[in-house]
């Protein structure tokens, strides 16, 4: 009986504990861990200082003149209007939410801004997602990912930046997912420099950006080179903007759909693009004056950019630092396209040609455009430089053996013209987007973590878009 | 989740007990390492006269960056000439828009900035640079906050408000190390001791590195110097005990291609010099040390991507 009454009472004992911690747990985990703003807490910082671990901040609508820093991971601020929670940096703030090494930070239904730098900042993080969200008129980007990995950008805008609307930029593998997005009067559409590796551009719109689709390599980051990024299922039309703010590489990129200057290994499916004053796909060099270091080989594209990070990049030998007659100084590097795939996409309407690709070997080094390995395969267009590209270089096939010279690529005459460049502040005086639609039950919908990994992505359930049947771009006023 | 908290929950309670004596052990290490480390420091005690510099691709360690355009020029030097305008050689200043003679951290403080962050109200300047004898109007200029290499990140701290700060020589007429003050194309890190012929991809800069050793006492000293020096393999002296930011200020010129004479309002391109005064808005600066710097965490970078392309309109 005693040993009985005893195990009964340890059995009770035990039982207690777990009610007692599960008890706490609970609390933590329900409406304690939601923050309102600005009924809780007077503004989002604050309310993100308060935030522990797994919160929720609901902000209600209005404008705030705030620049939030977040460092506490696995928090979410989610707006309860994404049209009228609008962070407003009045062009003196630098990012509207800038997230630094906090992992599993979830923002989104909210607007933000009139930055000097962006308007959604995530650097150095594993896990983020940004979703409903609409970033306009900042300085530099409106979404922007930096080092991150695993993440999701979906269903958000961004409009009037002069760099890119969406970026994703240093890393490999990115684990990244950019879905439902639309980009649109910005220097460029989408652009990641060094990225790559599970990384999903899909079901977007890129239009009437400077430049649409401009992932690039180069060694001014570290990472590189941009690689293994897949663009599938996109509409990308009319990137022609002449007003639409730009740094320098967007005039550089200016009037081209998809544009790999210096990608490798990229997938390019079943996108709709058309009309464009330059090309609709265009694979290019990135030339890269003064490199920090060379392209490094097939070998090195594997390399995970965690790898990269702590290893000093000794100057470039004098051996193999090539400079070109009358561009001066310091070594030239050229970053060049290698071994994309660009299949059963349908393209029309451009300027020079709907499929193209070329470099030029002005270093010397043997380096031609029919040995980068490019393929086309399955292609709906007009116009291609070199000409008959699909019968040159066919996807999983032998070419039929023509001539890479006729109809070559004028890559000189294609990047010697850039448009001239707008005044440093056109962003501030970008159009105001139309209404963008909310997330559904934002004011009740349970906290949803940001990824832990790659994204699942069934790009063959990924349809070619249908062409809009009114393909007027907005007058872009002021 | 719920499994995930229960178990941390129980995790910490059991290890309290673990840390508690992990505590007395790590007393005792972190005494022991003062010890070494003091004995470095009187192996060290000749700082070096140039900074060690971070080399390569930024990205590798934590900074932040703040972009200030050009605000004016004056012959005015408020930490070698005070309350004395029109003394000195001319200087193009960045940051803060108040900037003369007559400037103190009081005035500077309640002045506008022209950097990005607006909470950079510092006041940078360097001299005037000539190119035929004609003044060359700057692009904007760049600082990079950072860890000195070898430095841990978490000792740095801020600035004390007011610290007066000069990186170079101006008498130079000889080349320094370019380390201490150099020229660049571009964001390169590799720096001559006169400007190179540089590409209009990445046009010329003037990049100057600060001490990043301070000796916790004067915002100032009497040539304007000796408060302040360089680490050494990451450690500062026993005398200049505390770390602040490693400042690297680069002014941006608009200056390519060949066919320029190229001199300071100091003299020889050698004597490159740049000169701060902290008036950020403490709150501000305490606020990216401790994000970016003292988390190792790359807040910001300076590209080439909004410079003029390779094959522009020459």
């Amino acid at each position: 009986m005693r040993r009985t009454a005893l195990k009964l009472t340890m059995a009770l004992m035990a039982l207690m504990a777990t009610l007692a911690l599960f008890a706490t747990a609970c609390s933590s985990s329900d409406s304690s861990m939601t923050i309102a703003v600005p009924a809780d807490q007077p503004t989002i910082q604050k309310a993100v200082d308060a935030a522990k671990p797994g919160a929720l901040i609901l902000i209600s609508p209005g404008v705030y003149n705030e620049d939030v820093d977040v460092s506490t991971d696995n928090i979410t601020l989610r707006g309860l209007d994404r049209n009228k929670v609008i962070l407003d940096g009045q062009f003196k703030l630098e990012n509207g939410v800038r997230i630094l090494e906090a992992n599993g930070v979830v923002v989104e239904n909210m607007t933000a801004r009139n930055f000097t730098s962006n308007g959604f900042y995530w650097s150095g993080v594993k896990g983020y997602r940004g979703s409903y969200l609409t970033a306009y008129r900042n300085g530099d980007y409106g979404i922007y990912a930096f080092d991150a990995v695993n993440g999701q950008i979906d269903n958000s805008y961004g409009s009037g930046s002069p760099d890119a609307g969406i970026y994703i930029g240093e890393c490999y593998p990115c684990n990244a997912l950019v879905d439902h997005v639309t980009s649109e009067f910005n220097g460029l559409g989408y652009s990641g420099t060094n990225s790559g590796g599970d990384l999903f551009i899909v079901n977007s719109i890129f239009r009437n950006n400077r430049a649409g689709v401009v992932p690039n390599s180069g060694s001014y980051e570290l990472c590189y080179p941009e690689r293994d990024t897949t663009v599938v299922g996109n509409l990308v039309y009319e990137n022609n903007s002449v007003v639409a703010p730009a740094i320098e590489v967007a005039l550089l990129a200016q009037g081209n759909g998809i544009l790999l200057p210096g990608g490798v290994r990229n997938l390019v499916q079943r996108n709709q693009v058309f009309n464009h004053d330059r090309t609709g796909i265009g694979l290019v060099p990135y030339p890269e004056e003064d490199a920090s270091d060379l392209a490094p080989d097939a070998a090195e594209w594997d390399t995970p950019c965690s790898k990269t990070h702590d290893v000093k990049v000794p100057p470039i030998a004098a051996a193999d630092c090539k400079a070109v007659d009358g561009l001066l100084k310091g070594c030239v590097v050229f970053w060049n396209p290698y071994e994309n795939r660009i299949v059963d996409n349908t393209i029309s309407g451009s300027g020079v040609a709907d499929l193209a690709v070329g470099t030029v070997d002005l270093l010397g080094l043997g380096v031609t455009t029919d040995l980068l390995r490019n393929c086309f395969s399955g292609n709906t267009f007009t116009t291609s430089a070199p000409n008959d590209l699909q019968a040159l270089a066919p996807c999983d096939a032998a070419g039929n053996g023509g001539s890479w010279d006729s109809g070559a690529l004028d890559l000189l005459g294609l990047l010697g013209s850039p448009a001239p460049a707008p005044p440093k502040d056109t962003y501030q005086t970008t159009p105001e987007p139309a209404k963008q639609p909310n997330m559904p039950n934002a004011a009740t919908a349970p906290v949803t973590p940001a990824p832990t990994g790659p994204p699942k992505v069934d790009i063959e359930a990924i349809a070619l878009p249908a062409r809009p049947p009114e393909t007027t771009i907005p007058p872009a006023g002021t | 989740m719920r499994r995930q908290i229960l178990l941390s929950r129980i995790w910490v309670v059991a290890a309290a007990g673990i840390l508690s004596s992990a505590a007395l052990l790590l007393g005792a290490c972190s005494t022991s390492s003062a010890a070494s480390e003091e004995t470095n420091r009187e192996n060290s005690q000749v700082s070096p006269l140039s900074p060690a510099r971070h080399l390569g691709p930024q990205g590798q360690v934590g900074q932040f960056v703040t972009d200030c355009g050009y605000s004016h020029s004056a012959p005015d030097d408020p930490i070698v000439f005070p309350g004395k305008p029109g003394m000195s050689h001319v200087h193009d200043f960045f940051g803060n828009r108040s900037t003369n003679a007559d400037s103190t951290t009081v005035s500077l403080l309640k002045a506008a900035t022209t950097c990005q962050k607006q909470r950079d109200t510092a006041a940078y300047w360097a001299p005037q640079l000539r190119d035929h004898g004609q003044a060359v109007v700057p692009v904007k200029s760049v600082a990079y906050y950072r860890a000195a290499p070898g430095v841990n990140p978490k000792d740095v701290v801020p600035f004390p408000e007011g610290l007066h700060i000069i990186a170079g020589d101006m008498t130079a007429t000889e080349p320094l190390s370019a380390d201490l003050a150099g020229w660049a194309c571009g964001v390169s890190s590799s720096h001559d001791a006169a400007p190179p012929q540089c590409p209009v991809s990445a046009p010329l800069r003037a990049v100057m590195t600060f001490p990043d050793c301070w000796d916790g006492v004067n915002a100032d000293s009497k040539n304007h110097k000796s408060h302040m020096v360089n680490s050494s393999a990451g450690l500062c002296p026993r005398t200049h005990p505390v770390h602040v930011p490693q400042l690297t200020f680069a002014v941006a010129y608009p200056i390519s291609g060949t066919g320029h004479d190229l001199t300071l309002s100091s003299g020889s391109t050698y004597g490159i010099h740049a000169d701060f005064i902290n008036s950020w808005d403490q709150a501000g600066l305490a606020n990216e040390i401790k994000l970016c710097l003292n988390r190792d965490v790359v807040c910001g970078l300076s590209s080439n991507r909004d410079e003029d392309p390779l094959f522009g309109p020459k």
